[in-house]
């Protein structure tokens, strides 16, 4: 078993020793009364990626949002002044949802039950027979906002009024390193989405670990002979935290595996000419994973370059929404080309997750194992978890300290 | 010649595959790869994929927007050929497998999309 060692191996920092080698209680990964921990620990007051100023490109446009863990529906709006603000899509009159639509332009949102109107600023601009109410301060029954920054382009929402933490703050020095990625100055973007039968976190921790790639996409992303190669398995050239947040370093492209790809390298190689007359190759981090907690990845690839962001559905379910980001309409047909590509390159892989992610779920949700196991390489796997955990036990002597 | 050609000059091969391949969105191109049978992508990778390379670089000689109709259909047409590739030369016998995951992953957006 044991006649090959791979040689490659990342010598670990403190940092990461520091998260220790415990196996891992798989009951965080399905037990609903953890799972609504985590809701009010983590999802109810942490700053979450929504969408990207190029979704709002001028005064009126709008998106819905549907943060379906909090049973919320916010409606995220830029003003007549400019100002981008996030409301609860909750009318103040009798509480009916204002907005059915996903997206869209709007000077008001008009209540469809009495009628209450309301600005793009959220404003309470007029109520029919409002003479009849017993409200002195008609200001009190503007919309109920939620938390909205900027960073990099990338909308984030908080559903705590008041956060304790600014988005900055929170993001760290990998919120300044993004910003120096196109997603900042982005105007168009891509999207494909999927909800699967997996805890948030089963399904992110996919997505952290390259220990499954020579297995589940073989055919996608490569399966080097495990003795000829240096890194047979792919693994990343390092890691680094940032508090709850971390990035690793890929160790480069796919490898297509043997029969012949004769139209697909072809296509690959205008691609490539493509993206270098636009100047998208290269860069600081163009092998960079940037891990931002809870749910959001960034990857530094100047073009392949999508962001992944993964909410919770419930304990055992969760959706996925991959972003591709662009800068202005394809200059001519090889630009299309290119990001068509670009996108279904990346959705070929992406697409070979999903069923080892249920797999995964329901052997864990069986409650047939008291622990799992995180290897080295799963490090980020063990950081996320790590990470939850010090969040919920704060929260839990929080709340017993208030007490 | 038939009165109404699909494609421009030269493509003439390519036109029996204009009504099932040439959807103008991304997502319409994902599902005709994932609705087709493989004959439908075997006999269409067969006859574009010696063209695709006279066909790019017919479409790159002209700005987007002075496309015609029949230019259109070709760029369409061969965007589709992007995903037929993927199905026959990467996923090959795996395409059925594959196919279940992707529709499990719709395309919900797409900035090329004609509005
Ligand atoms: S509930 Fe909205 S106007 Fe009555
Ligand atoms: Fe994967």
């Amino acid at each position: 078993m044991n006649e090959h060692t791979p040689s490659f191996q990342r010598p670990f920092d403190d940092a990461l020793k520091g998260l220790g080698t415990d196996p891992i209680p798989a009951g965080v990964y399905y037990d609903p009364d953890w799972y609504r921990l985590e809701v009010e620990a983590i999802f109810r007051r942490t700053w979450l990626n929504v969408g990207h100023v190029c979704e709002l490109p001028e005064p009126g446009s709008f998106f819905r949002c549907e943060l379906e863990f909090a049973n919320a529906s916010l409606i995220v709006a830029r003003g007549r002044d400019g100002a981008i603000r996030a409301f609860h899509n909750v009318c103040t009159h009798r509480g009916t949802q204002l907005v059915g639509a996903a997206r869209g332009k709007a000077a008001t949102f008009s209540c469809p039950y009495h009628r209450w109107t309301f600005g793009n600023d959220g404003q309470l601009l007029s109520a029919p027979d409002f003479e009849r109410f017993y409200i002195d301060d008609k200001a009190s029954c503007n919309l109920a906002e939620a938390s909205v920054d900027v960073c990099a382009g990338l909308i984030f929402v908080n559903l705590d009024r008041r956060p304790r933490q600014c988005l900055r703050e929170f993001l760290g020095p990998m919120g300044e390193m993004i910003e120096t990625l196109p997603v900042s100055r982005a105007s168009a973007w891509d999207e494909y989405v999927y909800e699967i039968d997996a805890n948030w976190k089963v399904t992110f921790d996919n997505f952290q670990e390259n220990y499954h790639l020579r297995f589940i996409h073989k055919r996608t992303n490569g399966a080097p002979p495990l003795e000829t190669t240096e890194n047979p398995y792919n693994y990343p050239m390092g890691f680094e935290l940032f508090g709850p947040h971390r990035m690793n370093t890929s160790p480069g492209g796919s490898v297509l595996d043997d029969p012949p790809k004769p139209l697909l390298l072809q296509l690959l190689g205008r691609m490539a000419a493509q993206f270098a007359e636009e100047g998208l190759t290269g860069g600081a981090h163009d092998r960079d994973y940037f891990i931002f907690f809870p749910n959001l990845y960034v990857f530094g690839n100047p073009s392949m370059h999508f962001t992944h962001a993964v909410l919770p559905l419930s304990a055992e379910r969760s959706r996925g929404v991959f972003r591709f980001y662009w800068n202005g309409e394809p200059s001519g047909a090889r630009a299309h080309l290119a990001r068509e590509l670009a996108l279904a390159f990346a959705r070929e892989i992406h697409t070979e997750d999903g069923d080892v992610l249920m797999k995964g779920q329901k052997g864990i949700g069986s409650g047939a194992l008291d622990h799992f196991h995180f290897q080295s390489q799963e490090v980020m796997c063990r950081h996320l978890y790590h990470s939850v955990d010090r969040m919920v036990r704060d929260y839990l002597s929080e709340k017993g300290g208030a007490r | 010649m038939s009165a109404a050609r699909l494609l421009p000059n030269g493509f003439a091969p390519l036109e029996p595959f204009v009504a099932f391949w040439a959807a103008d969105t991304l997502s319409g191109r994902d599902t005709c790869r994932l609705d087709s049978s493989e004959e439908q992508r075997l006999a269409f990778y067969g006859a574009a994929a010696d063209l695709a390379g006279q066909a790019w670089d017919y479409l790159d000689g002209k700005p987007l927007a002075d496309y015609g109709a029949e230019d259109r259909r070709l760029l369409y047409l061969m965007l589709s050929l992007v995903h037929v590739a993927l199905a026959v030369e990467v996923q090959r016998d795996g395409e059925a497998e594959h196919a279940s995951g992707a529709r499990r992953m719709p395309i919900t957006h797409c900035h090329t999309d004609p509005v």
